[in-house]
């Protein structure tokens, strides 16, 4: 039972990142290697923060959302809009923003590893203080059933957005023809500026959460993720949000397994094998439906 | 002379080795095969040698051989699995594959020295054969990007349909880019272990894709001569950079991400358009002002030009070949 409530937990944590990674290449067609980056810096500005002066948790939440959202809208004017304005084809354009991202993310890791000494750092600053509920012999922190309700209500929220309201219809119209979609009046550039805001605002949101639920992180852990939200994405099949929700819970029930069944050290792997069998049996994913070819 | 390249011994192997690496990621990607695989090989290579020397008690040439002969083979078996991927996919089951080499080289246990990695690899190979092995794959990579050969690997890569259509065999190639980015990553990390001694998991993690892929990047990905300049100036550059301290890390990134948005060619791709602007330059101050654009012959059309009593010998030797080629048609 434990072990289920750590699966709902790590699953969640996973979903709040993959999503933001998740609607911004399911529809504008960026996969932000950035997304990492975006995650570890927003965390890394509440500690900064919070070295000042003590705040309680919704004010360091609110940081890391407005940080994150504001690193990747300027991710996206300095870099991806400017790769999109030179690239000549779609996809020379996906493969430049794809280096563009890793070259971006370089920057915050750096000024992250130069003030930590690449050292783990946490938000214990904090005047908030996470409680453990005990029931039976299960224990759940607040965070962990903060972060799982908050991972469930945002996802709901993006997908009934996506699905009904008239700019997520827009927005999906650009992932399936952008040049269709501009000729219907649709302003790509405002979408997309959106859509990047709205992505670094979860990454930042996910970082602050997943920092107070495990205590501290390092700089590079960023990286880490960044993999793992790709396996969840490509196991569900990009653009589906179903597809995505399914992907994280399930990457965090298949690492649960192996971290009980084995010494611990191959947990790493499975996100990476598990990328590596979907490509190979289904490369659409779960939940994808046939991409639709334009050529 | 001699003093230069004793104090920098480190820095001209970690060229040598970095350049090759360089380029086994560069190969595949200049036949639009987006792998990285070329690290996950390089883990490979470092490792097998490593092992070959200190169990088997392998000569240093041999432990290389073996380890590129193998990776080269590991190589073709992802190739036969992977190559049907494009773009994006392809280059994310690379990177997974990069990363499941290096969680199995934590998890080898004794075989691999877990999280510490092997060290003492003491061998016969000097930096004299690192250099000369070097030469050879440069020069054979540069063989690759000159006529006939050059032409199909830019048909494969830019529009593999015409390149099928006109009897390119695409999938032979896209293999080869496998085989030969395994090899080449073999043979880096081999080497690199050779000099260095020592091998571990963190030498051949997410940072080792990043560093190729920087060199690449800001060097030039067209052509082996990026590849040299990108090596040349991430192995030197901390080295210069220490000049600036604390913030070297930031600078470093600053440059990767200008490069990569601002010049998807590199700087090789740069030298190459100042001297065809210097050579018009040139030509325009020769020809008294009046332009040619010798670069698109093909545009110009012959009687215009031939009412043009100031012609270079090539531009008439070149309006002589169109009048014949109009002639033909």
């Amino acid at each position: 039972m434990q072990d289920l409530v750590n699966v709902v937990t790590l699953g969640s944590i996973y979903l709040l990142f993959a999503l933001g990674m998740s609607i911004t290449w399911g529809t504008i067609d960026i996969l932000n290697f950035g997304h990492g980056s975006i995650f570890m810096f927003s965390t890394f500005s509440a500690y900064l923060v919070l070295a000042e002066t003590s705040l309680p948790l919704l004010p360091v939440v609110l940081i890391g959302v407005l940080v994150g959202a504001a690193m990747s809208l300027l991710i996206q004017v300095v870099a991806f809009e400017q790769i999109l304005k030179r690239a000549k084809d779609k996809r020379t354009a996906e493969m430049q923003i794809l280096i563009g991202g890793i070259g971006v993310a370089i920057i915050p890791l750096a000024i992250a590893q130069h003030q930590t000494k690449s050292n783990p750092f946490g938000l214990s600053e904090s005047s908030y203080q996470v409680g453990t509920w005990v029931i039976g012999d299960i224990r759940i922190t607040s965070i962990a059933a903060l972060t799982v309700v908050v991972a469930v209500l945002l996802w709901a929220a993006t997908a009934i957005w996506l699905k009904r309201s008239r700019h997520g219809l827009a927005l999906r119209a650009i992932g399936v023809d952008a040049e269709t979609a501009a000729l219907m009046g649709i302003d790509r550039r405002r979408l997309a500026l959106v859509t990047m805001a709205a992505s670094g605002g979860m990454a930042g949101l996910s970082g602050v959460l997943f920092t107070y639920s495990l205590g501290a992180i390092t700089p590079e852990s960023g990286d880490t993720l960044l993999v793992k939200a790709f396996a969840c994405i490509i196991l569900g099949g990009v653009g589906s949000m179903l597809g995505v929700a399914f992907g994280a819970y399930f990457l965090a029930a298949a690492e649960t397994v192996v971290l009980t069944q084995t010494s611990g050290s191959w947990v790493e792997a499975v996100s990476f094998g598990l990328i590596f069998l979907v490509l190979l049996l289904r490369p659409a994913g779960v939940f994808g439906r046939k991409e639709v070819r334009r050529t | 002379m001699i003093a230069f390249y004793d104090t920098n011994l480190v820095l001209i192997q970690a060229t040598l080795s970095g350049l090759v690496l360089a380029l086994a990621i560069q190969v595949p990607l200049r036949m639009g095969v987006f792998s990285f695989a070329g690290a996950g090989s390089y883990g490979i290579g470092a490792y097998l040698s490593a092992i070959l020397v200190l169990r088997q008690g392998m000569p240093g040439p041999v432990a290389i051989a073996v380890a590129v002969l193998v990776a080269a083979v590991i190589g073709l078996l992802l190739g036969l699995l992977i190559f049907k991927l494009n773009g994006l996919y392809l280059a994310m089951a690379t990177v997974a594959f990069d990363l499941i080499i290096s969680v199995i080289a934590i998890n080898g246990g004794d075989l691999t020295g877990a999280s510490t990695g092997l060290y003492g690899v003491l061998t016969d190979f000097t930096t004299g054969q690192m250099f000369a092995l070097t030469v050879l794959v440069v020069g054979l990579v540069a063989l690759s990007e000159r006529g006939r050969m050059r032409r199909r690997v830019d048909a494969v890569r830019d529009d593999p349909e015409l390149a099928a259509s006109l009897g390119i065999n695409v999938r032979r190639y896209r293999l080869v880019a496998f085989v030969v980015s395994g090899a080449l990553g073999g043979l880096a990390g081999g080497m690199n272990v050779m000099v260095r001694t020592a091998i571990g998991p963190l030498d051949i993690g997410f940072g080792l894709i990043v560093l190729a892929l920087t060199m690449i990047v800001v060097g030039g990905s067209r052509s082996w001569k990026g590849a040299v300049i990108g090596a040349v100036i991430f192995t030197w550059l901390p080295d210069v950079l220490a000049v600036i301290g604390e913030w070297q890390e930031l600078v470093y990134g600053v440059i990767v991400a200008v490069a990569a948005v601002f010049l998807p060619r590199g700087l090789y791709g740069v030298i190459v358009d100042l001297t065809k602007w210097l050579g018009r330059i040139r030509r325009k101050r020769r020809t008294g002002g009046a332009e040619q654009p010798v670069d698109a012959p093909e545009s110009v059309e012959p009687e215009r030009v031939e009412l043009d009593n100031t012609l270079s010998r090539e531009q008439g030797g070149e309006v002589a070949r169109m009048a014949a080629q109009s002639e033909v048609s």
